[in-house]
């Protein structure tokens, strides 16, 4: 077909003149091998927030002693939140599944005869398990009626098991927290590590009243953890125990909160904050190289057009049209582009390998942002080859050959 | 068959007209072969441009075998330049990376229907002007007399009924302006359409008839008496060399 053979023309004028070639390429590789690592790096973070997400568990809130946008860890010395707050929120708000009030003290002393040991200890009710959907593996959970009696028991951790009693069950076994003695009647789980390294499995649960008043000694607690029933209902909730514990705490909206409440989107939300930075400067380069690119494309283009005006009035003299002199620098332009598309596609994805290997930063590479970088390649090639061809195309032949 | 009736050629940059072409009458029929001649800026390049139909008239009529070159639009005219007429110029305007079939195959390249052997075509065809064995050569790797067959196998590919030269022999030295002037005496014998463009009288009296342009109209429009032989005058200058 004459437009293969005009395609054919355009590929081969490139192919003639490499270095000329690879000058036009290179802003489209460059350009594209960004766009690739960033939207590898940009999966590779949402990917990481949801799995965060899921962690905290999509339908729960949290509801934590202090103000501030922020998030730092509970901080187990502010006294604001009570335990009737926890009640209030239990009996007033609607569409609570399970509510957990919690109180603990990180890098608690804990021994077992020779032993010792440090971990976090969490007073907690019996709703606890259902809140944070953690069970036993092995014993019992901490019962109600634990809470009820001031038992001294708890359950504990598999890190923390494995710290005082090695392979041996611990069940039925005796530890001191501090000076106070415990009998262990259940193992949680194995949870892992946070993702910035928090051993979940380091801990003890005692019962909330056993905790805060024979160990901590105190009347408030950390945090209250509330699983709602639907998803959707979760902003509903969050808006309802603000507004019932802004009239506990007699707070009104301009005033600073001196609680927060946390939830799974606002979680993911943050960390998508935090890593925009990164992206956007990555998005501006990759941008900055299209457009810087195209320009080069478009320039040099435009001078082979005035270096090549000979060549251009020849063909029109054997029989080329218009429209096949500007298809065939379209076609220079379009290969540049495509090709630089390529071969930026595959620095791309070589550097999201290295990335991968080297460093900790979250990569996952898809079909996306291939198929972006084509749409965008062809764009810039279009966009930035359309003035030299029709340049190319204007000509007149009889002045050209002249 | 050429037919041109008043025709005019004024070019135009601003304020300033420049009539170039007034009033040109001629008819050309097939198979004629003829030089367009006349002193430097007196429009022959211009004359012979529009009757390529590379460029278009400002007034007056142009005929080709019975098309009104005037009325048509710029497609039809690339169509037409690629079907019936091929060119050669004196600056050869052969491309310089490609070689001489490559370059010989370009006006194939806008045909309507691609041969299949259009590699054989223009083997074919550099064979005939005498470039069998520089087939693979680049234009820098030729003479100038071989660049110029190149060019002519090139206007001779699509078989086109008129051959345009435009000083052909201009950049060339005496013996090799003489072998392309055989190369149009074969061509012409052989039925083409020759029109050739010239300053130089011993150029323009190898063609049957000379037309000369003074002052953008036609001065003389003359047969040649005595037409020049170039196979003879080579065979001479061969034997000249042989007596050295
Ligand atoms: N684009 C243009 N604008 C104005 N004048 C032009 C233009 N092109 C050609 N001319 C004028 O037209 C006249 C004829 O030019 P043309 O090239 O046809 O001459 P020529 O007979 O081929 O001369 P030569 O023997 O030097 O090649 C010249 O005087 C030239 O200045
Ligand atoms: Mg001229």
């Amino acid at each position: 077909m004459r437009i293969q053979r005009i395609i054919g023309q355009g590929v081969q004028a490139l192919n003639t003149n490499k270095v000329r070639t690879l000058f036009m390429m290179a802003g489209t590789i460059v350009g594209i091998a960004a766009l690739t690592v960033i939207m590898a790096i940009g999966s590779g973070t949402e990917k990481k927030i949801m799995k965060r997400v899921e962690g905290f568990g999509p339908r729960a809130l949290m509801l934590i002693a202090g103000g501030g946008k922020d998030l730092p860890p509970p901080d187990f010395n502010i006294t604001t939140l009570r335990l009737d707050d926890a009640d209030a929120v239990r009996n007033r708000v609607q569409g609570i599944e399970a509510i957990s009030p919690v109180a603990f003290k990180s890098q608690m002393p804990i021994k077992v005869g020779g032993t010792q040991t440090q971990a976090t200890v969490f007073a907690v009710d019996s709703d606890w398990h259902e809140a944070w959907d953690w069970y036993v593996t092995e014993g019992d959970p901490i019962a109600a009626e634990d809470v009820a009696t001031l038992a001294r028991v708890c359950v504990i951790g598999q890190t923390l098991s494995h710290d005082l009693f090695g392979n041996e069950s611990p069940i039925g076994e005796y530890i001191h927290i501090q000076n106070v003695r415990f009998r262990v009647k259940g193992i949680l789980k194995r949870r892992g590590t946070s993702p910035i390294g928090t051993d979940f499995d380091n801990r003890a649960l005692i019962p909330l009243t056993t905790g805060m008043r024979r160990l901590f000694n105190q009347d408030h607690i950390t945090y209250v953890r509330i699983k709602v029933r639907d998803l959707d209902q979760v902003e509903s909730v969050k808006s309802q125990v603000r507004q019932l514990i802004h009239e506990r705490h007699h707070i009104t909206p301009p005033e600073e909160d001196d609680f927060r409440i946390v939830s799974a989107k606002g979680i993911g939300d943050l960390a998508r904050g935090t890593s925009k930075t990164l992206s956007i400067l990555l998005s501006a380069l990759a941008g900055l190289s299209l457009i810087v690119g195209g320009v080069v494309l478009m320039n040099i283009l435009l001078i082979s057009v005035g270096e090549r005006q000979k060549e251009i009035g020849l063909r029109r003299a054997v029989g080329a049209t218009r429209k096949d002199i500007l298809f065939q620098f379209l076609t220079e332009s379009l290969a540049v582009t495509s090709i630089g598309m390529l071969v930026g596609s595959g620095l791309g994805a070589a550097i999201t390998l290295i990335l991968k290997q080297t460093t900790k930063v979250p990569v996952v590479l898809s079909w996306e942002p291939f198929a972006l970088s084509l749409a965008f390649a062809l764009l810039v090639g279009i966009f930035f080859g359309v003035q030299p061809a029709r340049k190319a195309a204007s000509l007149n032949p009889v002045e050209t050959l002249r | 068959m050429i037919e041109v009736q008043g025709l005019e050629k004024t070019y135009s940059t601003g304020s300033v007209t420049t009539p170039v072409l007034k009033d040109i009458n001629f008819r050309i029929n097939d198979g004629e072969y003829v030089a367009i001649m006349g002193t430097s800026g007196t429009g022959k390049s211009t004359l012979m441009n529009i009757l390529g139909c590379l460029d278009k008239p400002t007034g007056g009529s142009y005929r080709l075998d019975d098309t009104d070159v005037g009325s048509l639009d710029d497609d039809t005219l690339s169509h037409l330049r690629n079907r019936k007429v091929g060119f050669v110029f004196q600056q050869f305007h052969l491309l310089e990376r490609a070689t001489a079939t490559r370059n010989v195959m370009l006006p194939l390249i806008y045909v309507e229907d691609y041969p299949e052997d259009a590699k054989k075509m223009a083997e074919k065809s550099l064979s005939s002007v005498g470039l069998a064995d520089r087939m693979e050569y680049k234009p820098n790797e030729l003479s100038g007399g071989q660049q110029q067959r190149v060019a002519i196998a090139r206007a001779l590919i699509t078989e086109p009924e008129i051959i345009l030269a435009d000083e052909p022999t201009g950049n060339l030295d005496h013996k090799s302006g003489l072998e392309v002037m055989a190369i149009f005496k074969r061509l012409h014998q052989k039925g083409r359409t020759i029109i050739l463009v010239t300053h130089e009288q011993a150029v323009a009296d190898h063609a049957q008839r000379i037309i000369v342009l003074k002052d953008g109209k036609i001065a003389e429009d003359r047969r040649v008496e005595k037409q020049r032989d170039p196979d003879v005058e080579l065979s001479t200058l061969a034997g000249g060399e042989d007596e050295q």
